[in-house]
């Protein structure tokens, strides 16, 4: 029956109507990818169905039709995110650097307006006129009226209008005035449009009922790729970073600007500019102490346990069932658990022991409120692999050692721990990786908390490297997604030689090596 | 006294202080389920009341989707748990014991990608998912299509190297004798690989659920809206508020979304436990 299923007609069958669905839907999505112009997003997508349809309806390779799926989904939200936080790394990529220099260079154009010396401003009715976007201005004191296009500008004379009470024209021969739909979506449209005037001078809108006599503040020169004033004559130029500033005057920039490569400026910003270097220096100092106190604590506890247990006393099944419920549940969970848990005014921890201490508002008292928490965390982890390599621990060994005279802390000391450590050196290691990168235990417990308001750092005392890159990132001021992945491919380079030296030690790299 | 208390008394000592040090937080969660003032004060060691007015308010309110989001939990948890087991073992049998070129190189770089921890990425994710939101707002930012997908790939490495590590311990003969009879390598993979694996699969796919449900920040920066958060999104976003009124809700819901996964946790141990000495850590 299985066999059927799988060589049968019916398998060629669903096989051909899935790999056409898939391919269907892929292709679509590289279609409008294209058609956003997200080329390498389009391209990654064509690639996959061609793979896809060469792997299956073709006898190419078999391993193929095992492993593309899974490396594709690898290639997509794994490799495709690190190789893009590499080249983010690479660019001055953060607030006001965010667009494409082509949008960058649209929206400067859009900004450069600026009110006329003279401050005219008209009253001013929204509508159409020969189908194009008009409006129909007054000047009410002078009692002229016009209608102006982004093309056209036509005076009417006064007896054509009809004014309201406030002596504002709002009909005239070949104009029709919105009506309250099209009212509705008009702000996008006419906020945009410069209506003529004279010579270089225009109407842009000011809300839906004035339009003001603006004036273009900067030109774009596309052969030099130079904003010019018309102002001033004074030329800002492509300043390599992002933005166009006065060759003389680089603080002088236009907004907004644009995400441009800096190369590696964004890993030496992290080793030479000291209001970079400062904070990460003290958040990676915690970093090691936080991990290392943690894998520390925690070992012991387990051990402790583990010895304690390590003899088939009563309830030993009750206690190892009570022992792991901090492991078994949703981490999520407990964190959040515990940070009600340190409040100062209801928290029970200050109710049970009498005191009134503010566990997230001094620097210590928080630290070791997260060292606390993730002993809970973690202590039944080694708990658990404890026992299970204390038994591995061969009993001649201890037996041997008691006959020649030992007390049992000796032979704790000289062959139970040494054995132990080498046995679990790995896991340990993994361990300090692990909760190196512990973000979720900080941002819900502490937020990185508490921060010295005083210096307006957004370092905090408790933030590790993950939860700070991830402030950098998503942070409520300036975000800097440049500087940001610099520190997580620095943070991955250290982790993941923490790791492979601890996988050499548990000899995984020796299979295949 | 009895002989084994005096002898034993300082295990007990031991195993009884830090049991209740296990037990606190959660006895407190308990309690402050069931108590009506919906704040997590120790008030006293033995609840005065038993009232049911949280768990009420977690299933009437309508301002609390707290199903929704247990649903929203149980749908993508449950499908990165099946298909990243599927799609995950099939990949690790063809690294295991197809023979092709760049074999060993895959599996190194394999090795090196799963240990890229994926918060490292997550403003690449963010900001590519933001992307591909213009083009296909089915599946980008926002939308729970999209963090599935971003979890689906975020699974893959880490479990094609937990089940290439079992497939490796089959042994050999099996599939070769499966060879001379005849066997295609689809026809190893579906009748001999899958029913041996079966058990282990289960075991992998379970600690994806548990992995999944449990996940955070992802959900966090992906699910905006209300009725699309998960248990564990929605619950934080909920006490993130205002302090003291919603923990009543919180615990009560909190205790009602950790019972399947401490059960299957619980029974699952034995694997679980021989999973981590193989070298990864819970997170």
């Amino acid at each position: 029956m299985l066999t059927y299923l799988i060589r049968g007609k019916v398998a060629l069958f669903m096989k051909v109507i899935l790999l056409s669905l898939i391919v269907a839907i892929l292709l679509m999505l590289a279609q409008s990818a294209f058609a956003q112009r997200e080329y390498v997003i389009a391209l990654f997508l064509a690639l996959t169905i061609f793979v896809l349809t060469i792997t299956y309806l073709t006898k190419v390779s078999i391993p193929l039709k095992f492993f593309v799926p899974g490396i594709l989904l690898l290639i997509a939200f794994v490799l495709g995110p690190i190789l893009y936080t590499v080249t983010m790394s690479a660019f001055n990529y953060k607030t006001g650097n965010i667009i494409s220099k082509e949008e960058a260079i649209v929206q400067i154009k859009a900004r450069a307006i600026e009110a006329d010396p003279s401050g005219v401003s008209f009253d001013i009715k929204l509508g159409k006129s020969d189908g194009k976007e008009a409006i129909l201005a007054s000047d009410v004191a002078k009692s002229e009226y016009f209608i102006s296009t982004p093309v056209s500008r036509i005076p009417i004379a006064a007896g054509d209008v009809t004014l309201d009470a406030n002596g504002v024209a709002i009909t005239a021969p070949n104009f029709t005035a919105l009506t309250n739909s099209e009212f509705a979506n008009a702000d996008k449209i006419y906020s945009t449009k410069h209506f003529m005037y004279e010579g270089k001078t225009f109407i842009a809108l000011e809300g839906f009922e004035a339009g003001v006599l603006s004036r273009q503040a900067l030109e774009y020169l596309p052969a030099s790729d130079e904003f010019r004033s018309l102002i001033d004559g004074s030329i800002y130029r492509d300043n390599g970073r992002g933005n166009y500033s006065l060759p003389n005057d680089k603080t002088a920039i236009l907004e907004p600007g644009w995400r441009a490569p800096i190369w590696f400026e964004n890993y030496t910003k992290i080793f030479t500019d000291a209001r970079v270097r400062g904070p990460l220096v003290k958040v990676f100092i915690w970093t090691v102490v936080f991990a290392t106190a943690t894998v520390l604590t925690t070992f012991a506890l387990g051990l402790l346990l583990a010895l304690a247990l390590n003899k088939p006393i009563r309830g030993r099944r009750i206690y190892r069932s009570i022992l792991v419920l901090p492991y078994a549940m949703p981490s999520v969970m407990s964190i959040l658990i515990w940070g009600g848990m340190f409040n100062t005014e209801f928290g029970a921890i200050n109710t049970l022991f009498g005191t009134h201490i503010a566990w997230f508002s001094d620097p210590n008292f928080a630290r070791l409120a997260v060292i606390l928490v993730n002993l809970w965390l973690g202590f039944p982890y080694f708990y658990l692999i404890s026992s299970g390599s204390l038994q591995a621990i061969p009993s001649e060994l201890l037996e041997a050692a008691a006959i020649d005279g030992a007390n049992p802390r000796q032979i704790f000391r000289k062959i139970t721990l040494p054995l132990l450590l080498q046995i679990l050196s790995p896991l340990l290691i993994a361990s300090f990786a692990f909760n190196f990168n512990n973000f979720n235990l900080i941002y819900l417990l502490t937020g990185g908390g508490p921060r010295n308001e005083l210096d307006g750092q957004i370092a905090g005392a408790t933030d590790i490297l993950i939860s700070y890159t991830y402030k950098i990132a998503f942070g409520s001021g300036t975000q800097d997604l440049g500087l940001a992945s610099a520190i997580s491919l620095i943070i991955f380079v250290l982790v993941a030689s923490i790791s492979l030296y601890g996988l050499r030690k548990s000899k995984v790299l020796d299979t295949f090596a | 006294m009895k002989k084994w208390l005096i002898h034993d008394s300082w295990r007990h000592l031991i195993g009884i202080s830090i049991s209740l040090f296990a037990l606190f937080p959660l006895y407190l969660v308990v309690i402050s389920s069931f108590s009506s003032s919906g704040s997590l004060q120790l008030t006293s060691f033995i609840p005065k009341e038993i009232s049911f007015k949280n768990f009420h308010l977690l299933f009437n309110n309508p301002a609390i989707p707290y199903l929704t989001w247990v649903k929203n939990s149980l749908v993508i948890a449950g499908s990165v748990a099946i298909l990243s087991v599927v799609i995950g073992s099939a990949s690790a049998f063809a690294f295991s014991r197809l023979a092709f070129k760049g074999r060993k190189t895959g599996i190194q770089l394999l090795l090196l990608v799963q240990m890229f921890p994926a918060i490292l990425a997550i403003s690449a994710v963010y900001v590519i998912m933001e992307r591909v939101y213009k083009f296909a707002p089915a599946i980008g930012l926002g939308t729970q299509a999209g963090l599935l997908l971003v979890y689906l790939g975020g699974a893959m490495g880490v479990n094609i190297w937990l089940l290439k590590g079992f497939v490796d311990s089959i042994p050999a003969e099996l599939d070769e004798a499966a060879k001379i009879d005849g066997a295609s390598a689809v026809q190893t993979f579906w009748l001999i690989f899958v029913p041996l694996a079966a058990p282990v699969l289960a075991v992998v796919s379970l600690l994806s659920f548990i992995g999944t449900f449990n996940e955070f920040i992802l959900a966090r920066l992906f699910l905006v809206d209300m009725q699309n958060r998960t248990v564990a999104v929605g619950l934080q976003q909920f006490i993130g508020g205002q302090y003291s009124q919603n923990w009543g809700p919180f615990a009560a819901g909190s205790i009602l979304a950790s019972i399947p996964i401490v059960i299957i946790f619980l029974s699952l141990q034995k694997y679980i436990v021989s999973g981590l000495t193989a070298g990864s850590v819970k997170g």
